[in-house]
């Protein structure tokens, strides 16, 4: 007789395999998220001989720079989370709610997203070249009436830098709003005030909430702005590097700054679980075209125009410095400053090397948060290995590309990776783990159930549901996970700042240090590069799933 | 013949399954019967080797399968939602098993199968381009393919509606005979389970409450539970079918004799 003492692995390999991937992933994070983590509270509260001490916390309170500097980023996080709350807001009403033709609704998302395809720190250049006392915008229409040095800079290239993620949380929650209401509400005899508010601003409250702790978080923890136009305006994050990176490393203070930097971040997180609650559920798309209203499309029109204006007026500087003589002064067409750009400054390396870490982030880090993804939505682990991988997931998204940077460099300096391009990996992957690990998970939950037991009793080992079924159902979801990999692994600077070393130079490194010998025909070329590149790359991986769909419809066909 | 000895199944502290004893003919189709929570997709996924047991012994002609995982036991289950490959055409997915067990059916067989189910117009189809029914055919010409010696289905009818529950219901008893295949279906539906078995298992709270052929349950239920919620909702169905057609319920029911 049977007894539930005795051992039976009913599902044979599945079982063993995704074991050995939640016990292989746990530990990797743990040494890759966990021990970073773990060595900056253990430099923050231990002394060089390694005695408990409030000294370095108290030595940093004490300065009044350090008050100066947090003061600062919660007051340009504040003013660029609002303005970019409100901007993403309209910019996503008037998307859902005017009565657009699809192609022009798509060209719009195009333009307000295409400020992910390039680094923050190319955002604070642009705009002191758009805006500055050379700039273009300046050149055409004026001087500006303030200067765009410090705290008007951080908060203009702050909201363009904020602008789609914010964008696509409003987009989000409004493609889900059901437009019925609005007839049912004007039905009932509301004010055009009042219907506004009952069908538009309360369902996506929660979300626009989300959208102003998202902003806040990425601005306060952002070191390629700061870094490029905040100019003496100090901020928390130039503090950070100027500790960490100055003549006089003080690891003590940069660890006490990181764990202060933490702290938003832990909160943001909290706030944002909170926000959700806000939210009103809608399971389905809104089917219902919006009616066409003259003015109000004609408005949207209008403010979607000026929007474009906006954006093209900072980035259009991208596109011509690196093909004029010398901007301002000789604005004549040619290809020899980039010849010239290219021949000095070693930027095929610098090129190769950034394409290099992005595709190994991309592939690994793809490779890495699917089977996470898998642990957690399709395994039959205990409930707390699942949960495990949600823990994972949630502390990644706390920790800022910064603060992560600096516990790498604490974790890892002397190790046999420092100064290699592992450690830029492996940064990169948990630096940008919780997004790509959600949509895998999404994509694993929403799959049928009986997949891997139907192929089981097929005769299929794990591996052969997993590459005959699992893999071609969830296809695109895998290559959204590899073009978000790569686009953020090809723009970030906040970790690898402190882990690139003279062989390991990437793109957004190298502009940093291009920026100490003002280059700033090299710095646009840099920012161009980076751009075709995650153009095409995007274009490259979005091609592939169509023409993979199509393909597989006419073989059915 | 599929035999179950004293099959218990317990989550935690909660009994699911309570001391299940139960013998199916080879050939025969049995269903299992209950309200929703009363453990017959438990029973199912234990017969199928999915979910362990606690206690018990699970025998197929005489052979114990209680140690047995699911993939060597020789068992093959429809899903509810047919769990049919989004990325394959119907045919792909009817003859998906074959690849690793090129044995298991000759071509002949599988356009036996094909025509038996009426799906040889569907075989190019992408599955999102098939009707409920169609969907249920190909999953279960898919199991059939590899020959299972005893067949689970899980809900088979509850996705589809009016005629097509008919047909289908018609090429399940068509396949059970002509296979001679041990079928075991799941449902919550009383007139699903007695009129398609040969036997039906009724299941409340863990328990056995009534193992017998269709006749025997609706003329001789063996306790009120029966009765009340199992051929009360039989006899309202036909109370209101017999109104229809005659504008009054019929007068007496052997149905409802001690109701």
């Amino acid at each position: 007789m049977y007894t539930a003492t005795s051992s039976l692995n009913i599902l044979g390999k599945e079982q063993f395999e995704l074991k050995l991937s939640f016990v292989l992933i746990s530990l990797l994070l743990l040494v890759i998220l966990g021990w970073p983590l773990y060595s900056i509270l253990g430099q923050s509260f231990f002394t060089d001989e390694g005695s408990f001490t409030l000294m370095n916390y108290a030595e940093a309170f004490s300065k009044k720079s350090f008050y100066t500097a947090l003061g600062h980023s919660l007051t340009v996080s504040g003013c660029v989370a609002f303005f970019a709350t409100i901007i993403a807001f309209f910019a996503a009403y008037g998307l859902n709610f005017c009565a657009f033709r699809p192609r022009t609704r798509s060209l719009i998302q195009i333009v307000l997203l295409l400020p992910l395809f390039l680094p923050s720190i190319t955002y604070g250049f642009a705009v002191i070249y758009s805006f500055g006392r050379q700039g273009l915008v300046t050149q055409i229409f004026g001087r500006l009436p303030f200067s765009i040095y410090g705290f008007n800079g951080l908060l203009i290239a702050g909201v363009i830098y904020t602008l789609p993620p914010a964008f696509m949380i409003m987009n989000n929650a409004f493609a889900y709003v059901d437009r019925n209401f609005i007839t049912v509400s004007k039905v009932m005899g509301d004010s055009p005030l009042r219907t506004f508010y009952q069908t538009a601003l309360r369902p996506v409250l929660g979300s626009a909430a989300a959208a102003f702790i998202l902003s806040f978080f990425l601005i306060f923890t952002d070191f390629g702005i700061p870094t490029s136009i905040a100019g003496r305006y100090e901020v928390i994050a130039t503090q950070l590097y100027a500790v960490m990176m100055g003549a006089i490393p003080d690891f003590h203070n940069g660890s006490v700054i990181a764990m202060v930097m933490l702290l938003p971040s832990i909160l943001s997180v909290i706030i944002l679980r909170q926000c959700e609650r806000l939210n009103f559920r809608y399971n389905k798309l809104s089917k219902t075209p919006p009616a066409p209203q003259i003015l109000r499309d004609y408005s949207f029109a209008a403010f979607y125009l000026l929007l474009t204006l906006l954006l093209l007026s900072v980035f259009a500087i991208i596109f011509i410095v690196p093909f004029v003589q010398s901007w301002p002064y000789q604005p004549v067409f040619t290809l020899d400053t980039i010849k010239r750009v290219f021949a000095e400054n070693d930027i095929t390396g610098t090129y190769l090397n950034s394409l290099y870490v992005a595709v190994l982030t991309a592939v690994l880090g793809t490779a890495l948060c699917y089977l996470a993804g898998m642990v957690n939505a399709r395994s039959h682990l205990a409930p707390w290995c699942r949960t495990l991988m949600d823990v994972f997931a949630m502390v990644t998204n706390t920790v800022p590309g910064m603060v992560l940077g600096v516990g790498f460099l604490f974790a890892f300096t002397g190790s046999p990776i420092t100064n290699t391009f592992a450690i830029l990996v492996l940064a990169n992957i948990v630096h940008f783990f919780t997004t790509p690990y959600l949509m895998a998970q999404q994509a694993f939950s929403r799959m049928n159930a009986g997949f891997e037991t139907t192929g089981a009793l097929m005769g299929d080992t794990w591996s052969e549901t997993l590459r005959r079924v699992v893999i071609p159902n969830t296809f695109s979801t895998i290559l959204q996970m590899l073009s978000y990999f790569f686009v953020n692994a090809m723009v970030t600077i906040s970790a690898i700042v402190f882990l690139a070393g003279a062989r390991t130079q990437v793109m957004t490194s190298k502009i940093k240090e291009l920026q100490y010998f003002e280059k700033f025909d090299a710095i646009f070329t840099l920012s161009l590069l980076i751009f075709l590149t995650n153009c095409a790359v995007k274009l490259l991986l979005d091609f592939w799933a169509e023409s993979r769909a199509r393909r597989l419809k006419a073989q059915q066909d | 013949m599929l035999e179950l000895r004293g099959v218990t199944k317990k989550f935690d502290d909660n009994t699911v399954l309570d001391n299940i004893n139960l013998e199916v003919e080879t050939g025969s189709i049995v269903s299992i019967l209950g309200p929703s929570g009363c453990g017959k997709t438990t029973l199912l996924n234990v017969i199928l080797g999915l979910t362990e047991l606690t206690s018990g012994q699970i025998i197929y002609d005489g052979e114990d399968l209680t140690h047995v995982p699911m993939k060597k036991r020789g068992f093959n289950i429809v899903f509810q939602d047919f769990a049919l490959f989004p990325n394959l055409n119907a045919y792909e997915n009817i003859v998906y098993g074959l690849r690793n067990n090129p044995t298991a059916s000759t071509p002949e067989e599988v356009r036996d199968l094909i025509d038996l189910l009426d799906l040889k117009k569907h075989l190019k189809k992408r599955i999102d381009e098939l009707s409920g029914g169609q969907k249920q055919r190909v999953a279960i010409a898919r199991t059939l393919v590899m020959k299972p010696r005893l067949l689970l289905l899980d809900e088979p009818l509850s996705a589809l509606d009016g005629m097509i529950k008919e047909s289908i219901k018609e090429r399940i008893k068509t396949v059970a005979r002509q296979f001679n295949l041990t079928t075991i279906i799941v449902t919550h539906d009383p007139e699903e389970a007695l009129s398609l078995s040969d036997k039906v298992l009724i299941l409340n709270g863990g328990h056995v409450s009534q193992y017998a052929d269709p006749r025997t349950i609706v003329h001789a239920p063996s306790n009120t539970f029966i009765r009340d919620f199992i051929l009360r909702q039989l006899q309202i169905k036909r109370d209101n079918i017999f109104r229809l057609f005659d504008g009054s319920a019929p007068q007496g029911s052997t149905l409802m004799a001690s109701a």
